[in-house]
């Protein structure tokens, strides 16, 4: 792929690699946009290759997200996460329109599959490409941070009711 | 499925908070075109220099120090003077040599 058609690759899911990188980013936008950039003159400069045009988009998630992963370490902001490491308590209360921090409660590999899934419309074993796991484990995580949204949507939305 | 309804209307809700994010511009790439301006000026400049460099200083002629008249004698035997101009004589015989040798 040339030079051109990268570009024009990266401009039509440029809105999408920015939402992603801040969401790998937990959720902080200056830091997303320095990911984004690093991840393009990544593509650009070919030191990252994509072999399979059809998979562009899982692809360019799968640069943003170790991107992400590099910064963070730098920044000293990212936790040794276990990858089977389960919610912590439930916070007392959950304003369920803060969505970001509805998310930053799952852990770390179940919010990326469900935040994949649902929120960038990908497949489960699309976002098993991305974080490079097996289906199986993306299933477990697919399964047990959707049980916890739910457990923290239904949370948020009794707290609102109460305080109606 | 009531369950991923519920999680698709938060996520639903999600994306139209995320409408207000101040999504940044697409950063314009420049084309590393070469501008050939460049070496080719550069390379102009190198062949000019060698060309003034190598160029051979034309050579200055001396300026004529010797004038040599000579009297001879025509193809129908009359006396004629043949002037010429050098910067050294290779030969020189006195005009009154013959008077010694063919005495």
């Amino acid at each position: 792929m040339n030079r051109k058609s990268l570009e024009h690759l990266l401009h039509s899911h440029h809105r999408e690699a920015f939402i992603w990188s801040r969401q790998c980013c937990g959720f902080d936008s200056d830091l997303a946009k320095d990911v984004l950039q690093l991840t393009y003159l990544k593509i650009l400069e070919g030191k990252a290759t994509l072999n399979e045009a059809s998979k562009a988009k899982t692809w360019l998630f799968s640069i943003i997200r170790y991107t992400a992963i590099d910064e963070l370490r730098k920044a000293g902001k990212i936790i040794a996460l276990d990858e089977n490491q389960e919610l912590i308590d439930l916070p007392e209360e959950v304003d369920g329109t803060d969505y970001d921090a509805i998310i930053k409660l799952l852990p770390s590999m179940q919010q990326q599959v469900i935040l994949m899934v649902f929120y960038h419309q990908m497949t489960i074993e699309q976002s098993a490409e991305v974080l490079q796991i097996q289906l199986g484990t993306a299933r477990t995580h697919y399964a047990r941070g959707k049980k916890k949204l739910k457990e923290l949507i239904l949370k948020s939305q009794t707290e609102a009711n109460h305080g109606k | 499925m009531e369950n991923d309804e519920l999680i698709e209307s938060f996520f639903e809700d999600m994306r139209k908070a995320d409408q207000n994010l101040d999504v940044p511009v697409f950063p314009e790439t420049k084309n590393k075109k070469i501008n050939w301006l460049i070496p080719v000026g550069l390379a102009a400049s190198i062949l000019l220099a060698g060309f003034l460099f190598f160029e051979k200083e034309p050579e200055v002629k001396a300026p004529a120090e010797v004038i040599i008249i000579t009297l001879e004698q025509g193809p129908n035997h009359e006396q004629q003077f043949k002037i010429e101009e050098s910067t050294y004589l290779e030969t020189w015989e006195s005009s009154t040599s013959s008077l010694l040798t063919e005495f």
